[in-house]
């Protein structure tokens, strides 16, 4: 029998010097299956991976610059509170000489507690912090676009910018619509500032923070209890602390007759055959991706061809250069039905699928804010149904795993609706999985 | 009358007082809201500047863009100028963002916010003509105290001119100018409502025959970067709120507590460059800034004030009140005693002339005269020796000799004594409840007998109508002694029954009074017994009549 090996490899360009260097991003292309079956056209996923590198142990880390804006309107009083002053501490002591730390707070109207500057003085610092109590409402908006003002003080340097935005409560005081703040997110991110977003209990606005952090490419954190804080703080500031690719661009050349369907999960745009995407930022031994979905023009067997070709343009925060990592992907096509199942890449499916469950969420959230929850539950059912029958067929246990929890989660929502956790738990998980941050 | 001579002027005073505050809080109040709406019309026209500089930096930017590059440059402005929202090129279509998969979701949303105008629905209307107006007023005041320190509106002009004239050269504005002299370039500003939300959409079209472009202004940025340069104000009872056209709020200075259905003390259109928008000043109704501490301050002090006063004219009236009794019963004393001294001086002096003049022969006659003339000198002793007493009695100089006495042989006595007097009166004497040989008592005997002689003339006195006297003598078990003096007489009323203590107090107080006396008798007795540790009052009798005790205490010493 004929066949024709699957060649679909990440490539990229100049594959010698991309494994000399550890430092560079490298950008890989996979389809859903090596082999197709030839014939008609048909509808294929690609994905294409970034694998940041690891932050170089010998070279100095770029900078950051963090404003913390924290909430102490009247319900952070006690616990919350507290903790998220410790770890604002903790986050400060892990800061260096070099980085610029300021503090906003905001209850009716915002203050900059702690103005822009080194964190020489730390102890100086956590004293001013200790000494912040709780007042009223919640001016959210203005304690955002304080924090950014701080951190535009040193927008020029080659900082990484970062606001680590907490908060308990509905924004009541200035915007506080989800699309009011997106723009805000989308406003900031064009000069370099990601706003990562940390809801605290039970009543903050899930929409109204993912929104930010997604539109300004931060991350969002669902923080259950205050007792978690300090855990989410260290996380989140680990994550600024190893920025290794900024201004991360990728454009998609489909190659051939191949024809651009859709991007899932992502913002982007498609021009003709080209499709561009930006990330904003990579963090150390990251890997983020894009899943596009193309059709595949007709085919006959044995042909072998170019699907894709990727480029990724970004900023190296070391060196401050501007770099750039390619990958190719290749299809081919055969008659062997035996070979195409077998080809299946579980890798594309599995992040396929996953993206399609957090879709799938956003959509439950939606149907049961419209008053439908039993379709919200069914939404999710639906989806658990899948991901189950995916795992069952390639043995993948993080997809049973994912189609266990999910199933449960209908279950719950089916017999109590969607609480609030729910809402927020659906919210975060669909954001964190489009986003691929970290876990926590 | 006397209250009313301190208390209506103190209330007029008080009213009086009370309304100037008032007068005074409500003017500090007006000026307080004065005071905040010329800082909201400061922060009306410093937003307002800022906008204005903002969209005539956008504009002039626009315009630097050569004519045939918009689409090369507008793009990237849009992704690198946190200003701006999107950009677009319009010719008889639009150009750019083309609708479907290679515009964005933001894109796509904004082609069909704007559906009406790149449909050809809408007009775009140049309004350069309202450009003159609203920068006239504003290079009245150049630059305000808030204008000149205030970074977040140096970077935001910095922000609105940026772009293009780097990309653009700065003689190709004049080039693209060239083809078309007579053309002067077009611009406008369009404030455009969808959802009940203001966008702003700023376009240029700089040959007649080119095409439209521009962009949409972020008016997040613009807030934002607005608010965060806006001075803070700590005032807990006012607040400036800077509202959109459906009433959101955008921003709260201060921290007063908005309920939800507060209404503005004034409201004022922040800019014609955002339409519906104002700045609405609130203020606690309850009061202005230090105004409500004044208010309490001053009314607390003008209640001190007039509780002050009215106390002081209160104890004033109580003293001159007492004065005037007192002047009243000193002189009632005055004549009661003058005229009680003469009765018996007169008889005296009758029988004693009569004797002189010789005419009375008879021995039995003479001997009743003189006997009258005794006994009405005896009246007259007990009168002045009350008299002394009381002098003594008030200077507290009066001294009591202690010796040890059978109090019923005393009682007998002074009885015997005055057999005579009672029975003239008609009265019968009942003594009961003395035990022969049980009254050994130690106390002062002469004040004692003056104490019951008191008590008797009082029944002689006002009880003569009465059918008996009785004297009734006990002992109480811790060795007290109970002396009682009781009649059938008329009694004493119930309001008078304490005030007959008092030093010149008399029932019927008149010169006319059908009975003499000084009203001392009482007065006397019960201070000579609480003197002596004991005590007197009065206690009414059953049906009528009065009964006076007297609680004699012993001082034997064990």
């Amino acid at each position: 029998m004929w066949i024709v090996a699957a060649f679909l490899t990440a490539i990229p360009a100049g594959a010698g010097t991309a494994v000399a260097d550890p430092a560079k991003v490298i950008c890989r292309i996979e389809a859903e299956r090596e082999a197709y079956s030839a014939g008609d056209p048909q509808n294929t996923v690609l994905k294409i991976t970034l694998d940041a590198p690891s932050a170089p142990a010998h070279v100095s880390r770029p900078p950051v610059n963090v404003s913390l804006v924290l909430d102490r309107s009247g319900s952070m009083n006690g616990t919350k509170l507290e903790q998220a002053k410790a770890a604002a501490i903790e986050a400060l002591s892990r800061l260096g000489k070099n980085d610029v730390f300021s503090l906003v707070v905001y209850d009716d109207n915002a203050h900059t507690i702690i103005p822009a500057q080194h964190p020489e003085d730390v102890n100086h610092i956590a004293g001013i912090i200790r000494q912040i109590r709780t007042g009223g409402s919640t001016a959210l908006f203005n304690g955002v676009s304080l924090g950014a003002a701080e951190i535009r003080k040193n927008i020029e340097k080659d900082f990484v910018h970062r606001i680590l935005l907490l908060s308990d409560g509905i924004a009541n005081v200035g915007p506080s619509q989800p699309e009011d703040l997106g723009r805000l997110g989308a406003a900031l991110l064009k000069e370099k500032i990601s706003v990562s977003t940390m809801g605290v209990g039970m009543d903050y606005n899930e929409d109204l923070m993912t929104r930010l952090s997604q539109k300004s490419d931060g991350n969002t954190y669902f923080v259950e209890s205050g007792n978690d804080l300090p855990r989410i703080f260290a996380s989140e500031l680990g994550d600024v602390l190893n920025v290794v690719a900024r201004q991360v661009r990728l454009h998609i050349t489909l190659q051939g007759d191949v024809e651009p369907v859709t991007i899932i999960g992502r913002e982007g745009r498609i021009n003709g055959r080209k499709i561009e995407l930006s990330m904003n930022q990579l963090y150390g031994a990251q890997q983020k991706y894009a899943l596009v979905e193309v059709k595949l023009p007709k085919s006959l067997p044995g042909s072998k061809m170019k699907i894709a070709e990727a480029e990724v343009h970004y900023e190296n925060p070391f060196n401050k250069t501007r770099e750039i990592a390619q990958g190719i992907s290749y299809a081919s096509f055969t008659s062997d039905k035996a070979l195409v199942e077998k080809s299946a890449n579980l890798g594309v499916v599995r992040e396929y699928e996953l993206n399609l469950k957090a879709l799938a969420q956003e959509k439950a959230i939606r149907l049961s804010d419209e008053g439908k929850p039993l379709e919200a539950a069914q939404e999710l059912k639906e989806s658990a149904v899948k991901l189950e029958a995916l795992g069952n067929k390639y043995q993948d246990k993080d997809l049973l795993k994912e189609a266990e929890e999910t199933a449960k989660q209908a279950e719950q929502m089916e017999e109590k609706g969607m609480t609030t956790k729910d809402r927020k738990v659906l919210r975060t998980q669909s954001f964190q999985m489009k986003n691929q941050q970290k876990s926590e | 009358m006397f209250w009313a001579l301190f208390l209506v002027p103190t209330l007029i005073m008080a009213g009086a007082a009370a309304k100037l505050l008032f007068h005074e809080q409500e003017r500090i109040n007006r000026s307080a809201l004065t005071a905040l709406t010329q800082r909201a019309e400061s922060i009306a026209e410093s937003i307002h500047l800022t906008v204005e500089t903002v969209k005539d930096n956008l504009i002039r930017s626009l315009e630097g863009i050569r004519p045939e590059k918009p689409d090369q440059i507008l793009p990237d402005w849009a992704e690198n100028n946190p200003l701006v929202r999107n950009v677009f090129i319009f010719k008889d279509n639009l150009v750019y963002p083309v609708q479907g998969p290679a515009s964005t979701t933001e894109e796509r949303r904004f082609i069909t916010r704007y559906d009406a105008l790149f449909s050809g629905r809408v007009p775009f209307k140049a309004i350069l003509e309202e450009k003159g107006t609203g920068l006239k007023q504003a290079d009245l005041h150049p630059a305000s105290e808030y204008e000149t320190r205030n970074i977040s509106r140096k970077q935001l002009l910095t922000l609105s001119r940026s772009a293009p004239e780097v990309r653009a050269p700065a003689e190709s504005k004049s080039e693209a100018l060239m083809p078309d002299q007579q053309f002067g370039p077009e611009s406008g500003w369009l404030p455009w409502f969808f959802e009940n939300q203001l966008h702003i959409l700023i376009w240029v079209k700089a040959s007649s025959s080119g095409p439209v472009y521009g962009l949409e202004l972020e008016l997040m940025t613009l807030m934002s970067r607005l608010v965060a340069g806006f001075p803070a104000m700590t005032d807990n009872n006012a607040s400036l709120v800077l509202m959109d056209g459906s009433s959101q709020h955008f921003h709260r200075f201060g921290t007063m507590n908005l309920p939800g259905k507060a209404k503005p003390a004034a409201q004022i259109a922040v800019s014609p460059l955002l339409p519906h928008w104002q700045m609405a000043a609130f203020m606690d109704p309850k009061g202005m800034g230090p105004g409500n501490g004044f208010l309490i301050l001053s009314l607390i002090l003008v209640g001190i004030f007039i509780v002050a006063i009215f106390s002081g004219g209160l104890l004033l009236t109580r003293m001159t009140l007492r004065n005037i009794r007192d002047a009243e019963q000193k002189t009632s004393f005055v004549s009661s005693v003058s005229h009680e001294l003469k009765t018996p001086l007169t008889s005296i002096r009758m029988y004693a002339e009569l004797l002189l003049s010789g005419r009375i022969r008879d021995g039995a006659k003479k001997e009743t005269y003189l006997s009258v003339i005794m006994t009405e000198s005896e009246r007259l002793t007990r009168l002045i020796n009350n008299v002394l007493d009381f002098g003594r009695l008030e200077q507290g100089k009066k001294t009591y000799r202690i010796t040890g006495f059978d109090l019923d042989t005393v009682l007998y006595q002074i009885i015997d004594a005055h057999k005579i007097r009672i029975k003239e009166k008609g009265l019968d004497i009942i003594i009961t409840g003395i035990r022969e040989g049980g009254c050994r008592i130690h106390s002062d005997r002469d004040a004692l007998e003056q104490v019951i002689l008191n008590l008797m003339d009082n029944v002689l006195k006002y009880a003569d109508k009465g059918r008996f006297i009785k004297f009734i003598l006990g002992k109480e078990p811790d060795g007290t002694f109970l002396f009682k003096i009781c009649d059938d007489g008329p009694g004493i009323p119930e309001s008078h029954k304490e005030m007959i203590f008092e030093k010149f107090y008399r029932i019927d107080n008149s010169l006319t009074a059908a009975r003499p006396g000084s009203g001392l008798g009482l007065s006397i007795a019960r201070k000579i017994m609480r003197d002596l540790k004991g005590d007197l009052y009065y206690e009414p009798m059953e049906n009528t009549g009065a009964c006076f005790t007297a609680r004699i205490k012993d001082h034997e010493t064990r």
